[in-house]
């Protein structure tokens, strides 16, 4: 699936970036250039539907532009793709994937599910370490590989986490968008993906330095075969959702008038946050 | 006898003078408001006899009681609607008061079902103006997680009311201004009124 979905975001990545690229000289001005514009979105919308069904024609970024002055104008040309996506999705959390955690938090004991996250965790130090250094945060890489050299060995290879628990060595939440974004890199298109959920170009570009970075991608590349790499991507998720008591998915949606526009909210309000830690 | 009469009146009547009194309560800084507030929520959701599923009702009654004092729901109306508030009838603007508490209330106090022994720590306060002040927090879960909950607070006559709440950088009134405005944006003013109205209705049955 890895490997399928790499292959969809190089691709939608060449494509944002022409659309970026023809969009920001279009932008700043109310909303001129209708017809180029409402061409362009046509053709990206019938290519993003391949394989994934539902979007419905055109957007409207018309609407988009509003003339709200306290709220900084959220770029989410492509709704209506993005609207089928998220449906897609919360489909996708509802009837596969809360049900199989739910089974498997009644079976696995908390104590069992957080040590496997923290093996992950553990696993994935060069993303954030890397992400430290080009963040010239030269403290917070010496943390993180501190506490991957006590967690790997104190700490049984990562299933425990006493850099935390003895040392309070706290981990640092580095990733290459907020790299990306600590860079100026303005965050672009809003976009939905499919079982990732909310990005934007940043965050899409982001994502793809940090699958780089992933050595369990090296390990997913060189020593698996794909059924195996779905598999090992699938635990890591449904274990990841149940560790996350606090279901921070449905907090965001549920209470929502729009679910949509709530977790596009939720997601760049965060983001915001993040980069400026 | 007597004197034991005596003293646990003069006892009684000390408590009811430091649960009672204005003065104490004026006192307070924005940071032992919220986190007082915190405790006396958690004292009802640890309350062994308001345990279990067919006390919610009953747990979610008092909890209300307990917490809903602190916040300012009109000024958080008014900050959800932005722009939009300016344009609506004081009718209107009653309405929609009491409207955006029912979701607030639905959304947020059904999530206390769930409660699970996570801890609430007081971080810090920063009072920026006269009368803004926030109130840092963080929630800590079974799992070891935290979440970082700030609450925004507005003081009117020496009165701390939170205005917004700001979980991970997220803040709720935010998040709401945005569904609303892109509401807004398409459709008018009493579309959204139904669509708030559905919402509240289905979260009932």
């Amino acid at each position: 699936m890895r490997n399928g979905v790499t292959g969809m975001f190089f691709f939608g990545l060449t494509v944002l970036f022409s659309m970026h690229a023809l969009q920001a000289e279009s932008v700043p001005v109310s909303a001129p250039a209708e017809s180029s514009y409402g061409e362009l979105n046509e053709d990206n919308a019938s290519n993003m539907d391949t394989g994934s069904g539902g979007a419905e024609g055109e957007s409207d970024e018309a609407g988009q532009a509003g003339t709200e002055a306290e709220i900084p104008l959220v770029k989410d040309t492509f709704q209506p793709f993005n609207r089928a996506m998220f449906a897609f999705n919360d489909k996708a959390f509802h009837y596969f994937f809360k049900p199989i955690y739910t089974g498997y938090n009644s079976m696995i004991p908390v104590q069992a599910r957080v040590s496997v996250k923290n093996f992950y965790t553990n696993i994935r130090m060069p993303i954030r370490f890397f992400n430290c250094l080009f963040q010239s945060n030269f403290k917070g890489a010496g943390t993180e590989m501190l506490r991957f050299v006590v967690n790997s060995t104190v700490g049984v290879a990562g299933f425990l986490d006493p850099a935390k628990s003895k040392f309070h060595l706290e981990k640092q939440e580095r990733d290459f968008g907020q790299t990306l974004g600590k860079y100026n890199m303005q965050s672009g298109t809003y976009f939905v993906w499919p079982f990732l959920g909310p990005s934007n170009t940043r965050d899409t570009i982001g994502f793809v330095g940090d699958t780089v970075l992933d050595p369990l991608t090296w390990v997913s590349y060189f020593f698996l075969k794909p059924i195996e790499s779905i598999g090992n991507y699938t635990y890591e998720s449904v274990n990841k959702l149940s560790v996350d008591t606090g279901d921070t998915y449905e907090s965001v949606t549920k209470p929502a008038i729009d679910p949509y526009i709530a977790l596009q909210d939720a997601y760049l309000q965060n983001r915001v946050k993040k980069i400026k830690e | 006898m007597k004197l034991r009469k005596t003293i646990s009146t003069i006892c009684y009547g000390v408590m009811l003078l430091i649960t009672m009194s204005p003065v104490v309560r004026a006192a307070e800084t924005p940071g032992t408001l919220v986190m007082e507030t915190i405790d006396r929520g958690l004292v009802v959701l640890k309350d062994p006899s308001l345990k279990g599923r067919e006390k919610s009702d009953e747990r979610r009654q008092r909890l209300w009681k307990e917490i809903s004092p602190i916040f300012n729901f009109e000024e958080m109306s008014k900050r959800a609607l932005g722009q939009h508030w300016k344009k609506r009838s004081p009718e209107e603007k009653k309405e929609f008061v009491e409207l955006f508490t029912n979701i607030l209330k639905d959304a947020y106090i059904g999530k206390t079902d769930t409660y699970s022994g996570e801890k609430i720590v007081f971080v810090k306060e920063k009072q920026d103006e006269k009368d803004y002040a926030s109130v840092q927090t963080k929630i800590i879960t079974n799992t070891g997680a935290v979440v970082l909950v700030e609450y925004r607070m507005l003081s009117n006559a020496g009165k701390w009311k939170i205005y917004d709440v700001i979980i991970e950088g997220v803040s709720l009134v935010n998040n709401y201004r945005s569904q609303f405005s892109n509401i807004l944006m398409k459709s008018p003013y009493e579309e959204l009124v139904q669509k708030i109205k559905g919402k509240t209705g289905k979260e009932k049955t």
